[in-house]
């Protein structure tokens, strides 16, 4: 177990990312319990977790050992305290937060230790919905929608617009795509965050708390929206989030996160009904 | 006479005694207004409060090390007022072409000590005194320049002066085709020349042989220009027993030898 | 006596001769004469360095007395349409630069004036004759000053001075001229207060000899702002670099010069590049240092604005994998721009009302005008007429500023064009909480080696190139 220093790095001994083949068996042989996940034989996990550790200010330890696979089209939904890590390792994924060490593997792609560049070539496959939407606001719904696919895919005008108004009107905003955000409800706001993640047609999509800046009676149009996706696409989606209807819904696969590591995961039906481990327990019993 | 103050007394001995020497002298008819030069006001009571533009060596200058002014200027004003009965204030420096409308104001200073010439125009606005000092023009250029007059009189020429001045009129009259630059004080033409931002300084004769001599050892006089004109002291106009009793007390310095002495100190000899 | 007879003689002699020259001098040509030196007017067009035919003015006259004459009169002549008539003249005798005392008698009528003087003036001696308060013909033209003088041989002729150029009263003039012989206006500036900041006469002419140097503070701060900006906003951008070398050149600049004062600023620019022989115009350098000076402000204001641009909006940028300057052209200025319009207006007001400062060094703006006008008249009025020609540029924008600071803070409440969403507004309180919880978070998650400096935090977390 590490402990707690008061100064400098913690130094840590993580072994070398697996080897690709020999981790999918692993995984496969693993996950395949876990998960609502309709596996294929042979298939290797879009992203790959191994020891993620970060640390803040050198000795705030906020991820310690966080192991997870997640499969193409799969739905994960990240439960736990809050503290837990859980958003911490969200943004790691997406390297808006630099791992202090451990491995994070897309598509078998190492995508630590890479230059800027690099990272932001990265970045095109993991879309992310933030829980404060974060739209430009000097940007319509359109141009929010737009950007990403004229500015970092290259898309031409035409074809971005026509993909932005697709994705606008999935989430159900045909109407609104003149509007700038603030003239939008958080909820509008919210959906057009969704539709822009959408519309660069990463390989996973990660959504940070996406409802918890919501008011209760809007909270249900987004999660409408992202249960239509996860039901509807072939879209890998990571959620964390507090909504637990949510995640028995529509989840294939809830992990508990706590201190700092993955503490249990599995079938929806089997965490809630029948949570073997004690934090667990409290923790769904402290929501129910 | 029993109405008069302890102050107005003695100033009132002092000017009849300044009477009594400028009856005898041979200037006559400016005797009368002594008998007036008990009645004056003063900004502050018992001090000759005096302002000027404090860059126009050696009339007036900041000391280097202390700050405080100095100069002929300066020292006629510590006599006059020492004639006169009274301390002397001197006022921090302000523009010269600010001076008359602030003594035509009143309210922030008594006289005006400047190197000012005595000219009709400022003569509507306030009182001037009695000459105290004779004066010249001047044309400067860096020296070795080619510069004359006449080639100075185009329009591709900048002439600096300092604001309000006659050496101001004197190149707006005389010298029409060039560019004039008024700045607010003769430190800064003169710095401006020197460095090549303008190409001459028109300014009285005295300060530009004393700046030469003393700090702009690469400027030159190329012109002297005999307007024979004469410093005054500025008073206002709503004031006019301070000037009769300014100029009491200075034909008193002439005939007593202080106008000789300050001179001496700062021309080196009486002119 | 140190004279022999021969002394004596060619005395005698000399003295002979010299009165059969001037004999010959009745006669047109004279072989030596009372020469003319200069005669010249001094302007007395309001602010301007015309000669206005019409309007009182000083003729100054010169002439030097020649070897072996003794001149005891002069008569100066003026073309028809001058008037000498109430004019005063002060006569100075100069011998060399040293006064001479020569008592002497003034008679002006008309277009002639005589001098008469009590003692004879010898030769080498420098008659000067300032004949204030007189006027030239109301048509203008040039005007040559001839005339006679008087010496032991008798009548001579003067010679022709050069001509001075006058012109004919302007319309403005004859304006000022009937403000002039108004008894309200005359009753209005007997009023100490208003004579002396609100003189008609002297506004009228102000506003007129005001425009140039008005425009040329308009031009100055117009050409200079769009070089302030630019440089504003690369400092701006050095100073929230991550190289330390760029922020170390953004701070230095930066402080420089806005620790110390524009007008020291001016004074090094102008008296100190000409001695490291860089000659640049007067004007040009004008825009050069309004601009240099607007923009270390200007760098504050761009980093201030950016920085206040949530952290959130970094991330969502670079969550769709936009570069460093996508971010930043893209997404963080179009926003910081909207959000310092009306300070960056402020900061213009501010450099506009610095051109004044100009004037110190000898550039035509507004201010050097109007000091001009007030040295000249000894009143202030021509301050107030420069402080209207301000006013008239800064009262707009200043109202410009307060309208657009309210229509940013309405469409940052939410408010705009189409409110139709009853819940836009109690979202948007939602919203800037979620906004404050995030920072709160991200401040916490600095980086040890860059807590030295603080605001880097915006771009340190979103582009990880220190991975």
């Amino acid at each position: 177990m590490l402990g707690r220093k008061h100064e400098g790095h913690i130094k840590v001994d993580v072994p070398p990312a697996m080897d690709a083949n020999e981790a999918a068996r692993i995984a496969y042989d693993q996950d395949i319990s876990l998960s609502r996940h309709h596996f294929v034989e042979g298939e290797h996990p879009v992203v790959r977790i191994e020891h993620l550790m970060k640390t803040f200010d050198g000795h705030t330890q906020v991820l310690r050992d966080v192991n997870l696979n997640v499969w193409n089209g799969e739905i994960v939904v990240v439960l736990g305290p809050s503290g837990s890590g859980k958003s911490t390792m969200l943004r790691c994924i997406n390297l808006l937060e630099t791992p202090t060490a451990g491995h994070i593997l897309i598509d078998d792609d190492e995508i630590t230790g890479k230059s800027a560049k690099e990272v932001n070539f990265i970045r095109r496959d993991l879309g992310m919905v933030f829980q404060s939407f974060n739209l430009f606001p000097h940007l319509t719904a359109l141009e929010n929608v737009m950007i990403g696919q004229t500015k970092v895919l290259k898309k031409g005008k035409e074809e971005a617009r026509a993909e932005a108004v697709k994705q606008l009107e999935a989430v159900g905003l045909g109407d609104r795509i003149d509007y700038k955000p603030p003239q939008l409800s958080g909820g509008q706001q919210q959906r057009v965050a969704i539709a822009r993640a959408v519309a660069m047609h990463p390989k996973v999509l990660l959504f940070d708390e996406p409802t918890s800046a919501l008011d209760p009676e809007l909270v249900r149009d987004v999660l409408a929206v992202m249960r239509d996706l996860a039901l509807n696409g072939d879209m890998t989606m990571i959620v964390v989030t507090h909504e637990m209807g949510f995640a028995r819904d529509v989840g294939d696969r809830v992990v508990f996160m706590e201190g700092g590591v993955v503490v249990e995961q599995g079938l929806p039906e089997e965490v809630f009904d029948h949570p073997k481990n004690e934090r667990t327990a409290q923790f769904l019993g402290s929501i129910k | 006479m029993s109405m008069l103050s302890r102050r107005q007394f003695v100033q009132a001995s002092a000017f009849a005694a300044a009477g009594l020497l400028a009856g005898c002298g041979s200037s006559g008819g400016d005797a009368a207004p002594a008998a007036d030069a008990s009645e004056y006001t003063l900004v502050n009571e018992g001090k000759l409060t005096c302002i000027s533009n404090l860059f126009f060596p050696p009339f007036e200058s900041m000391n280097e090390a202390t700050g405080e002014p100095e100069g002929f200027d300066i020292d006629v004003s510590k006599s006059l007022a020492e004639h006169m009965g009274l301390e002397v204030n001197w006022l921090p420096s302000q523009d010269f072409d600010t001076l008359v409308p602030t003594i035509k104001n009143g309210g922030k200073a008594d006289v005006a000590i400047a190197g000012m010439t005595i000219t009709d125009k400022r003569k509507e606005e306030v009182d001037m005194s009695d000459p105290y000092v004779d004066s010249n023009q001047s044309i400067v250029v860096k020296a070795g320049s080619s510069e004359t007059a006449e080639t100075l009189d185009d329009a591709s020429k900048t002439i600096a002066v300092q604001g309000g001045t006659t050496g101001a009129d004197w190149a707006d009259e005389n010298l029409p085709n060039a560019t004039k630059k008024r700045l607010s004080t003769i430190i800064d033409a003169m710095s401006g020349v020197q460095s090549g931002l303008y190409d001459a300084v028109v300014c009285d004769l005295p300060v530009s042989r004393y700046q030469i001599k003393m700090s702009y050892s690469d400027l030159e006089i190329i012109e002297e220009i005999p307007t024979g004109e004469q410093y005054g002291i500025a008073v206002s106009k709503d004031n006019p027993g301070l000037t009769a009793a300014i100029n009491a007390a200075l034909a008193e310095m002439e005939t007593d030898g202080s106008m000789d002495a300050i001179e001496a100190e700062w021309f080196g000899s009486a002119l | 006596m140190g004279h022999t007879a021969t002394g004596k003689r060619t005395a005698v002699a000399a003295r002979i001769a010299a009165l059969a020259v001037a004999l010959m001098l009745l006669v047109p040509t004279s072989a030596f004469a009372l020469t003319t030196n200069k005669a010249t007017a001094r302007p007395n067009e309001d602010g301007g360095s015309s000669v206005i035919g019409g309007l009182p003015t000083r003729l100054t006259w010169e002439g030097s007395v020649e070897d072996g004459e003794e001149v005891t009169e002069v008569t100066l002549t003026l073309p028809e349409g001058s008037s000498f008539d109430g004019s005063t003249t002060k006569v100075t005798v100069l011998e060399g630069l040293s006064r001479a005392s020569i008592d002497s008698e003034v008679a002006a009528s008309g277009s002639m004036l005589t001098v008469s003087f009590a003692e004879p003036a010898t030769s080498g001696l420098l008659l000067r004759l300032e004949v204030e308060g007189m006027h030239f013909p109301d048509d203008g033209g040039d005007v040559v000053v001839s005339g006679t003088y008087v010496n032991q041989a008798g009548t001579q002729t003067l010679t022709d001075s050069k001509p001075i150029k006058t012109i004919a009263n302007t319309s403005l003039q004859k304006m000022i001229a009937s403000l002039d012989a108004n008894p309200v206006v005359a009753a209005w500036n007997s009023n100490p207060f208003l004579g002396m900041f609100f003189k008609p006469q002297l506004l009228v002419t102000a506003f007129s000899t005001l425009v140039p140097g008005w425009l040329l503070c308009l031009v100055i701060v117009v050409v200079a702002y769009p070089f302030a900006i630019i440089l504003g906003l690369i400092f701006a951008l050095m100073k929230i670099s991550k190289s330390r070398l760029l922020r170390a050149i953004a701070i230095l600049y930066i402080n420089i010069l806005r620790g110390t004062p524009l007008f020291l600023q001016i004074y090094i620019m102008f008296f100190g590049l000409p001695m490291m022989n860089i000659n640049i115009d007067n004007n040009v350098l004008g825009v050069i240092v309004i601009a240099i000076n607007a923009s270390a402000y200007l760098a504050e204001i761009f980093r201030a604005g950016i920085q206040s641009i949530p952290q959130g909006q970094y991330e969502a940028a670079s969550s769709l994998g936009m570069s460093y300057f996508q971010t930043m052209f893209d997404i963080i200025l179009p926003q910081t721009i909207r959000r310092v319009i009306p300070t960056v207006t402020s900061d213009f007001i501010t450099s506009y009302k610095d051109t004044s400062l100009l004037s110190s060094v000898g550039v035509m703006e507004l201010m050097m005008f109007a000091k001009n006008l007030t040295s000249v008249s000894g009143n202030m009025t021509p301050y107030v007429a420069a402080a209207i020609f301000y006013l008239i540029v800064t009262l707009p924008l200043i109202k410009a500023v307060g309208i657009v600071e309210e229509r940013i803070a309405n469409s940052e409440r939410g408010g705009g064009p189409r409110p139709k969403d009853k819940g836009a507004k109690d979202m948007s309180v939602a919203e800037a909480e979620a906004k404050l919880s995030e920072l709160a978070v991200h401040a916490s998650a600095l980086d040890d080696e860059h807590a030295f400096v603080p605001s880097l935090s915006p771009m340190n977390a979103s582009f990880g190139t220190e991975v």
